[in-house]
Parts: structure tokens; sequence; C-alpha cells
């Protein structure tokens, strides 16, 4: 079974009395697995796809189906819980909750599910152990470096052991060598067997993906363009 | 989301932001103070009256002369002339004591004079009393002995004339004199007898002396002396109304276009019950007021705290967080202020009183009820505070939200 299935998808965004199309009629598979690259054009609409396979934003027609369930027919309700239990977003600005300490930052996935306290501070440990951040459990995300942050952020879309990560340039701020520490731990993951999707302007981040997507003007090619 | 972690998290952000905490928290401490300040005050105040005069004299009936609006007696009903006030006098003593469950009657004539004590002067109240009828004064008398019917330039003093108010105190056997100013008149007395503190009966009071009717009515010089009011014991204090009822038929028949008022007392201590209960809780309301305000102060910070926090609600909500549990946390944030706020409020309010009670001499009752209500109304008024910034936080949209910095 895919992990995703998206099937002639539209979104058309109103501004003003205009329609805007943003998505023209998408149709897309990934597998379990998978680690997708998303490319093309800015404007032509990656983020917004990313939005609605993440489940932040609604599908205008067309169906997409995560892990074989219709997201469409869900309330807004069951579309949060989605969020938290089967996807795992990585942000390019991170998007970490200065106020809290990075342990916290990742923990809190799983304070929202309702695991206990010591099973999550143990796991959100693990996991910043995983991407060698063991040494800063008690520092706030604002003290850290871009990469840094970014392997937080890692860590804590891995809290509830999502179905899809979605990575939204998730090089797009850091250097290059934290471009490479951060595509060297998601091909580390693509290997456990974790499907990624990234959304991507940098073709040498690619070299490890399984596919490469590329998109124009709210359609899909293929990675022969 | 769990309880236990969702006060982790309001927690939390009090610990982050001490200041925004103790800003918010003000308007509602103050408010709650007020609140029980007030409550305490207006319950001390009542309580205070009801005390000196609830247990007392709850058998007695004033006869006064002329009318007294809002209240019974003939004064009342529609007239086209003004009345004479009445002029009370022996007549109308008989007819009293003659009425069913009367008991006893005293006839008062009040009036102020100068009382010279060894050289020492002071304006005091002189109160003219027919003593065989005061078997009440006669028990509270502290050295000495009650006038009697007998006495002539005899008088009986209240406790702070004797002890408080000359150099010398005055005992049994001192001589002292009255002056009438105005007249140029005065008087010797010799005393017979000091009453104890605190325990006179409602009609009389401190700063008085007694003395028998014949004594004032030669210190006064009048031609025709009569009463000022009379007092009037009911045998039975549950039946009041209808004694002072049957007094004000009977003495309306030698009245008839005179006007005079009977009145238990009872009916003015229930007056001024109700007018004091009307101001306690115009206080409580006052208090509320600042309570609303310092509520308003409240929805405003945390209306703040949301906008700063925008992108941290967008993280929270793009991460699983539903909008119930967006509005909770910061329902909840507005709760904790509230509590926190509202027992601060009443730990201060609680010492307040008591200051503004030893300070200003006001009887103060801090009681459960006013701490409750402080309290409820507290939390109450915060919670509703926090209803429109929660729903403002739970509302937002993850996309924009993630993308404010
Ligand atoms: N909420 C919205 N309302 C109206 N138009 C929108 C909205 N969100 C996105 N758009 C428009 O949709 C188009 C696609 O935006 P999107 O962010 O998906 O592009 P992108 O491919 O991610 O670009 P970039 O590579 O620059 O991130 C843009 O033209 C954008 O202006
Ligand atoms: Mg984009």
């Amino acid at each position: 079974m895919s992990v995703v299935e998206i099937i002639d998808l539209e979104k058309t965004y109103k501004v003003g009395d205009m329609d805007v199309p943003v998505l023209k009629g998408i149709s897309l598979w990934i597998e379990p697995a998978e680690f997708v690259a998303l490319m093309g054009p800015s404007g032509c609409g990656k983020s917004t796809l990313m939005n609605i396979l993440g489940c932040l934003d609604r599908p205008s027609s067309g169906r997409v189906l995560l892990k074989g369930r219709d997201v469409g027919d869900l309330s807004d309700g069951e579309l949060a819980r989605i969020r938290r239990d089967d996807i795992g977003f990585v942000f390019q600005s991170y998007n970490l909750i200065g106020r809290m300490s990075n342990l916290m930052n990742v923990e809190l996935p799983m304070t929202l599910k309702g695991v206990s306290r010591d099973q999550r501070k143990r796991r959100a440990r693990e996991l910043l152990a995983e991407v060698g951040l063991d040494h800063r459990l008690d520092y706030s995300p604002l003290n850290l470096s871009g990469g840094e942050r970014q392997r937080v952020a890692i860590a804590r879309a891995l809290a509830n052991d999502p179905a899809i990560i979605l990575a939204d340039e998730p090089t797009g701020n850091l250097d290059t060598k934290s471009t490479k520490e951060i595509m060297k731990i998601l091909r580390g993951l693509n290997e456990e067997g974790r499907t990624i999707v990234m959304v991507t302007h940098d073709i040498e981040t690619t070299e490890n993906c399984s596919r490469v997507v590329w998109m124009r003007d709210g359609r899909v090619g293929d990675d022969a363009s | 989301m769990r309880l236990d972690d969702m006060f982790e998290y309001v927690l939390l952000s009090f610990r982050a932001d001490r200041g925004r905490a103790l800003m918010s928290s003000l308007g509602i401490i103050i408010g709650v103070i007020s609140i029980v300040v007030m409550l305490s005050v207006g319950e001390g105040l009542y309580g205070g009256v009801n005390e000196r005069f609830g247990d007392l004299d709850m058998d007695l009936i004033t006869v006064r002369p002329g009318s007294d609006m809002g209240h019974g007696g003939p004064g009342d009903r529609p007239r086209s002339t003004p009345e004479e006030p009445a002029e009370l006098s022996e007549k109308d003593v008989k007819i009293i004591e003659n009425v069913g469950g009367v008991g006893d009657v005293y006839p008062l004539k009040v009036t102020n004079a100068l009382l010279s004590f060894r050289g020492d002067n002071t304006t005091i109240r002189v109160l003219g009393v027919a003593p065989e009828n005061h078997a009440d004064l006669e028990e509270v008398v502290d050295r000495g002995r009650f006038l009697v019917d007998s006495d002539y330039k005899t008088a009986v003093v209240s406790h702070d004339v004797a002890d408080n108010f000359f150099r010398m105190k005055i005992s049994p056997g001192n001589k002292i004199r009255l002056y009438r100013t105005e007249e140029g008149r005065h008087m010797d007395f010799k005393v017979v007898g000091v009453l104890e503190e605190d325990e006179d009966p409602t009609y009389a009071s401190e700063n008085t002396i007694y003395i028998t009717h014949r004594a004032m009515e030669d210190l006064l010089d009048l031609e025709d002396y009569h009463y000022s009011m009379i007092m009037v014991r009911a045998k039975d204090s549950s039946r009041v109304e209808t004694v002072a009822e049957e007094m004000n038929e009977d003495l309306s028949r030698i009245h008839r276009d005179e006007a005079y008022t009977v009145e238990p007392l009872t009916t003015r201590l229930e007056s001024m019950l109700e007018i004091l209960v009307m101001i306690k809780y115009a206080l409580a309301g006052i208090g509320s007021i600042s309570l609303i305000v310092g509520a308003i102060g409240i929805s405003n910070v945390m209306m703040l705290t949301v906008r700063e926090r925008t992108q941290e609600i967008g993280v929270m909500k793009a991460i699983g967080a539903t909008a119930w549990e967006v509005r909770t946390l910061y329902l909840l944030d507005a709760g904790m202020l509230g509590l926190v706020g509202s027992l601060v409020g009443i730990l201060l309010g609680v010492l307040i009183s008591n200051v503004i009670g030893s300070v200003a001499m006001i009887p103060v009752a801090v009681t459960g009820q006013s701490i409750a209500f402080g309290l409820l109304f507290g939390v109450l008024i915060t919670s509703i505070a926090g209803v429109y910034p929660a729903n403002k936080a739970a509302k937002l949209d993850p996309i924009e939200a993630l993308q404010a910095e």
C-alpha cells in the first residue's frame, strides 16, 4: 500500500473576487521507504502541496489518501490527530519554541499525544542523541546554530514515529557544511526505512533521493525532464 | 494532551514571563482586595449595628411629637393643613399605661446644659426621668443608687461623665452644678449614683446626666412642661407591632389634629439594617467594578501574549494540537492567573480589612462568605476575560501563524 496517494488534486486560493489556481490537477504516489525530492521554480506550488500532504490545508478538489485513508472527509480535530501521529514536519525556519528547552521541544508531539513523562523524556533523549545533540538537552534552541536547530527539528519530527516526514527546504537557510550534516541524517533515516518527501532548490541535495518529482506551474512532471 | 501537562505548559509561561503574570494579575489582585475589604467593612458595619441594637430593647416603642416621614402614626393621613406637634403629658402616659400588653412607660425630657464640677465645665445631655418606672436603669447602677420619685436636687451620671470628663472623677456624694446659659440660671445637684459602662439601654446613652422631672421642670422653668418623648416597653417583644397600633389608636382620641409618631424601635432598626445591607452590596459592587476593570486588563495582556506567541501557537497546531487543546491551554492560563491573583488578593484584603478595622476603629468582619465571594468572582471574571484571547488563539490558521515572526 502506498503511504501517499494523490489523485487529481487541485487547490485554488480566493484572493478577493479572484480565483487563483495554484495546484492544477496533481496525481502522485509515494511508496514506503521512498525518499522523494520535490523540485521546481519558486511559486509553482511546492509548499502548497506539502501543506495539503501534511493536513495543514485542505484540497479544493481531488483526493488525498494517507496510508489508504481519505483525509478529505476528516474534521479539523481528526486532521490535527493525523498531524500529531502520522506526519513529521521539518520546516525551513525550524519553528522550534524558544522558551522551551530542546528536550521539551522534542517531547512536545508526545506531550500532545499524552505519552507519560518518563517515556517521552527517554525517547526525546534518544532522538537528540541520534542527531548528535545529547549535550544540548537543556539549552534553548535560541542558543543553537542553524544546523543544530534543524537537527532538533528533525528529532521532534520523529517523536511519534510518523508514517512520513515532510521537509520543506530543510537546508534552505543553512551553509554547505550544515547542509551536508542534515542530508546525512535524512539519508540515514531513509536507510532505516523512513518515507521522506523533501522540497529543495539544491540539486546536490538530491543525490541520495530515490526519485525527483519536478513541478511546474501547479503540475508535476517526471524525473526525466 | 493530559491535564497535568497542560498545567506544566501554563506554569512554564508564568515562570518564563513573571512580568507578564504580575502585570496581568495586578488588576485582579486589586479587584479582589477591594471586594474583600468592601464586604468586610459592610459586614462589620451591619454586624456592629445589629449587635449594638439587635439584642437590646426589641420590646421598646417610642412616642414622639411631630410626624416622622415614612412611618406610621396619624402623620400619614392625607391632610390639608400642617398639624401642630402633639404635646405629650401625664395624660398620654396614663392612656398608654392602660393599653393591653404595655409594661413599663418612661416619659423622658431631653435637654442640654453646662455641667460644672470643681471648676471644670462641659456641655452634656440632661435626661429628665420618672424614677419609679426605671427598673432597667436601677439594674445598671455601678456605684451608689438610682433616683427615686422623691428626689429633687439629686442626679445620676453615666459612666463616662463620672470618669472621663473632669480632672477629678465624680463619685456619689459629690456636688455638681448645671447651668442653663441662655436663661442665665443654675441649679446645684448632689450626685447619688454612677451607671455602669456600656450597659445603658438603647434610649439612654453616654454623655448623660439623669434627674427627676420635678428638677427638670425647675431647671427649665417652662410655663407648660411636656415630655420630649415617651418610651414604652411591651410585655411581649413579639407583640410590639400590635401594641404600638393600639397605643396609636387610643392616643389619636386626645390628639385629633396634632401630629405624633408611635414607632417600635425595631422598625427603626430594620430600616437601618436594610440601608446597611444596601451599603454593603453597593460597596461590593464598587469592588466588583474594579475587578472587571482588572479583568479587562487581563484580557488585553492575554491578547498581547497570543499575538506574541502566534508562531508558537502555529507550531503547536502544526505538530498536532487541536483547537480545543489550544483554547483549553489559554483558558487555563487565565484561570490560573485568576486563582493566584484572587488568593493573593484575599490575603491582602483580609490584612487590609484588619488594618482598617484597628486604625479607623470601624467594626470590620471578614467572613467566609466574603472570602468565597472574592475567590469565586475573581476566578470567574478572569476566566471569562480569557475566553476571547483563548478563542483567538484556537482559531489561528496554522499556515499563516507559522509564517509570523
Ligand atoms: N494563502 C494563499 N492565498 C493566495 N495565494 C497563495 C496562498 N498561498 C500561496 N499562494 C500562492 O500560491 C503560489 C504557490 O505558492 P507556494 O508557496 O506553494 O510556492 P513554492 O513552490 O513553495 O515557492 P517557493 O519555492 O518560493 O517556496 C504562489 O504564487 C503563492 O503566491
Ligand atoms: Mg515554498
